[in-house]
């Protein structure tokens, strides 16, 4: 890995220290309340430390972590460590509780879909070669063993990211009571409100050019902000716009999906987990998130 | 003369219920209202002891439960 | 999907879990966890509570020991079920005034006298029983925002005997930020006095004589009405409001309790039988009842405050105030010191009569209970609580009750006495929940 990519810039702004880094394949900044230099290095640092870690522990393009391990196992049996494990267990319920929707089996679907605005759509019969690969009701998981069948692989892109931040902030809990916000690329948490300030706020970006909106601030005191969807990922077919949510069910994206939701809750992971099971309701999105009684923001096309 | 007043304390209690939609917080923020120690009936049995006393030597009842002793001791 | 209460909190735990490790779940969930639940399904929770109550000047003393155990069946689902015995021994005040010469008066059950002596406040200590209770409350779910509970209590003592049942629906809304609440009960209370239940104004009879007493049991219904809201203001408070209408029909006398017949002198009557002249008491067989309620609760930097006021008035003319002052000041291992300060004050009952005169006529309803007159009330009090390193909670409190009524207009002979004295009460607490 080129370590010129692990690089951290400190920035200095009126009582707060921010810390640029590039991660998870995206920009990520650490905000402290603090004048402190020392300080918002050290917190900056391990921040940025736990994100590569993670990076190249769940990262599908390495060959020498568990993930390589697993996608390689051709059937057989793998004991995983704990933290892999957690994530397992994670996956697994968020599988129930969205009755097969959230699948992270799934990720295989990215080897035909390129969401890269052209109008490339897979074949049906591509799709439905891939489909019988899709399935973690086909692993067999009791912690500590996994075992897939063959062809099958593993993508904790659903989660990594939002996991990433959580795992960061509690690293930056340990180390200091000033408020700390983490921003990996849009998915965010503070572990408490900025003394100057009572609320951290937070921009969503607005969609394409074209609406006037005025974009809408989150407000944000302790817990965990995640968007789901990306107004460049998309494809057009047959005169409509096809976001990049894929229902594993089926191999097509989801019906009607938002362009983009945003959900705050406890912790980041549970955001993402809510903004992502909310956009593969489609239709029903803003229904779903009404229900669940978190605030949260859904732009359409 | 005191049904009146009574009646006007009471409408004006729950009007309170027209600016309730204005006022909380967000689930998020419960942290601190759902400590234990900060529910409104954290020690029911002490309420109940004390209901018991006051409600033996004393001319009222009720209030934040019912008004109604269960006991020969008034 | 699945229910959507599950998902919500089956994410929030989920994550929890997921981010810290099982081991810091806990830790983690108090200090984001919307509610952390410390109960699981299927778990017993218990509390425990043992009272020691004693009045100053020879009078009442009680033990009372509860034990409350709370099963959690489901999600939102509780049984609750509650064992209360209380033990009472000692004087109760009869209602009659003192007088210069001793004086004789019949017990009850009219096979015993007592003597009270001269100058002395008139007890009666017949007065022992114990009682036992027992009450039952289911409360479950309706819908996502809607809860409901039904319970049962019947409570039975050597004369006495309730029975009730009580319903309520609370509905949450405003993001959960306001509850309504709606509450009904019946009561049955049968009540066989000692004796027999004392015909109005009867005049107590010396033993050995009919003794003026019924032979039946009487009755009472009592139904009440309890409506609530409950008002989240922001991170750290929330205030409740309740309005209470309690209406009661039937037996409202305390049969044990007498007037004195005075004279033009304020010396007992002479009417030639040679006890006490005293007529037993009679009250309406209606009482209706309105109470105004409200509440406020504060969480300060760690330490609690807890203040609330209760208006009541009836169609007795009785009308009481209540301030009630609480201040939790928490100590940095958990434990806490609460002092207690409660302020009660009421008027008197319009048939509230201290004594009776001879040469004036019988009023529709009188009473000298000295419950039903006017006075004041002070409780000060300190608790302590702390926790187990098993995590159980005790809580120690000790408390000072003082009653100072408003002293009645006194004349003749009765100058030199004190009709309504005033009188303290110790009260010692302590609790265990495990």
């Amino acid at each position: 890995m080129n370590e010129a990519l692990h690089s951290i810039a400190y920035k200095d702004s009126q009582g707060f220290i921010t810390g640029h880094f590039t991660a998870m394949a995206g920009p990520c900044e650490v905000i402290i309340e603090t004048t402190d230099q020392a300080l918002a290095q050290k917190v900056t640092q391990a921040v940025a430390d736990e994100a590569w870690r993670i990076e190249r522990t769940f990262s599908r393009y390495r060959s020498d972590n568990i993930i390589y391990q697993i996608n390689n196992a051709n059937g057989a049996v793998i004991e995983v460590d704990e933290e892999t494990a957690r994530l397992l267990d994670f996956a697994d319920l968020c599988f129930e509780v969205s009755d097969g929707m959230f699948d992270i089996t799934s990720g295989v679907l990215g080897k035909i879909w390129q969401f890269n605005g052209s109008s490339n759509v897979p074949s049906q019969k591509a799709i439905a070669k891939l489909l019988p690969k899709i399935g973690w009701n086909q692993v067999s998981w009791s912690n500590p063993t996994l075992q897939m069948p063959a062809g099958m692989a593993l993508d904790f892109g659903g989660i990594g990211k939002e996991y990433a931040v959580d795992s960061a902030a509690t690293l930056a809990r340990a180390i200091t009571d000033c408020a700390v916000l983490i921003n990996f690329g849009g998915d965010i948490v503070a572990t408490a409100p900025p003394i100057s300030r009572q609320q951290w706020l937070i921009g969503i970006e607005p969609l394409a050019l074209g609406q006037n909106n005025i974009p809408p601030k989150v407000a944000l005191k302790h817990g965990g902000v995640a968007t789901s969807g990306d107004s460049k990922r998309f494809l057009q077919y047959k005169g409509k716009v096809l976001s990049h949510v894929l229902n594993p069910k089926t191999g097509w994206p989801v019906n009607d999906a938002p362009a983009s939701v945003t959900v705050l809750a406890n912790n980041c992971t549970q955001a993402g987990m809510l903004s992502t099971l909310a956009m593969l309701q489609g239709q029903g999105a803003e229904e779903f998130l009404e229900s669940q009684q978190v605030e949260h923001w859904i732009q359409r096309r | 003369m005191k049904q009146k007043s009574l009646l006007l304390l009471a409408i004006l209690g729950f009007s309170l219920l027209s600016g309730c939609s204005t006022m909380g917080v967000d689930a998020w923020e419960k942290d601190l209202l759902a400590k234990p120690e900060m529910a409104l009936d954290e020690q029911p049995l002490t309420d109940a002891l004390d209901d018991h006393i006051y409600f033996s030597k004393e001319a009222s009842s009720g209030g934040r439960a019912y008004a109604g002793g269960g006991c020969g001791c008034n | 999907m699945k229910k959507n209460l599950l998902l919500k909190s089956a994410l929030a735990t989920a994550t929890m879990t997921l981010i810290a490790g099982a081991a810091h779940a806990e830790e983690e969930q108090d200090r984001t966890a919307p509610a952390s639940k410390e109960q699981t399904i299927g778990d017993w929770k218990f509390d425990a509570a043992f009272l020691f109550y004693s009045e100053s000047d020879s009078r009442v003393s009680a033990i009372e020991p509860v034990f409350n155990a709370n099963k959690r069946l489901d999600e939102d689902e509780y049984l609750n079920l509650k064992l209360t015995v209380d033990s009472l021994t000692g004087a109760s005040p009869s209602g009659a005034v003192a007088s210069d010469q001793p004086l004789t008066f019949t017990r009850p059950s009219g096979n015993a006298s007592y003597t009270v002596n001269a100058n002395e406040y008139p007890l009666d200590d017949t007065f022992k029983d114990t009682r036992a209770a027992l009450a039952a409350n289911w409360t479950f779910p309706v819908s996502d925002m809607t809860k409901a509970g039904l319970g049962a209590n019947i409570s039975k003592e050597y004369d006495y005997l309730s029975a009730s049942i009580n319903g309520n629906i609370s509905y949450d809304f405003n993001n959960r930020n306001s509850t309504l609440f709606a509450g009904l009960s019946y009561a049955f209370d049968s009540i066989d006095p000692v004796g027999g239940a004392p015909i109005a104004f009867g005049r107590m009879q010396p033993v050995g004589d009919p003794q003026n007493k019924l032979s039946d049991t009487q009755d009472k219904d009592t139904l009440d009405l309890l409506l609530g809201i409950t008002q989240v203001i922001d991170r750290e408070s929330l205030f409740q409001f309740n309005y209470s209408y309690s209406m009661s029909d039937g037996y409202h006398n305390d049969p044990y309790k007498v007037l004195s017949v005075l004279d033009d002198q304020g010396n007992y009557f002479d009417d030639g039988i040679p006890v006490a002249n005293v007529l037993f008491e009679s009250r309406p067989d209606e009482r209706t009842k309105h109470g105004l309620f409200g509440r406020y609760k504060r969480y300060v930097g760690g330490d609690i405050l807890d203040v609330s006021y209760r208006y009541m008035t009836d169609d007795w003319e009785i009308d009481s105030h209540t301030v009630d002052f609480k201040y939790r000041f928490a100590l940095d291992n958990g434990d806490y010191w609460q002092p207690h300060v409660r302020y009660y004050t009421q008027t008197q009952a319009d048939f509230y009569q201290p004594y009776l005169r001879q040469d004036q006529p019988l009023p529709q309803f009188a009473s000298s209970d000295y419950r039903l007159a006017e006075y004041d009330a002070i409780t000060v009090g300190l608790e302590y609580g702390m926790k187990t390193a098993a995590g159980n909670q005790w809580r120690f409190s000790l408390e000072m009750y003082n009653q100072t009524p408003t002293e009645p207009e006194k004349y003749g002979a009765l100058q030199q006495q004190t009709l309504l004295p005033d009188w303290n009460a110790v009260m010692l607490r302590v609790n265990y929940s495990f």
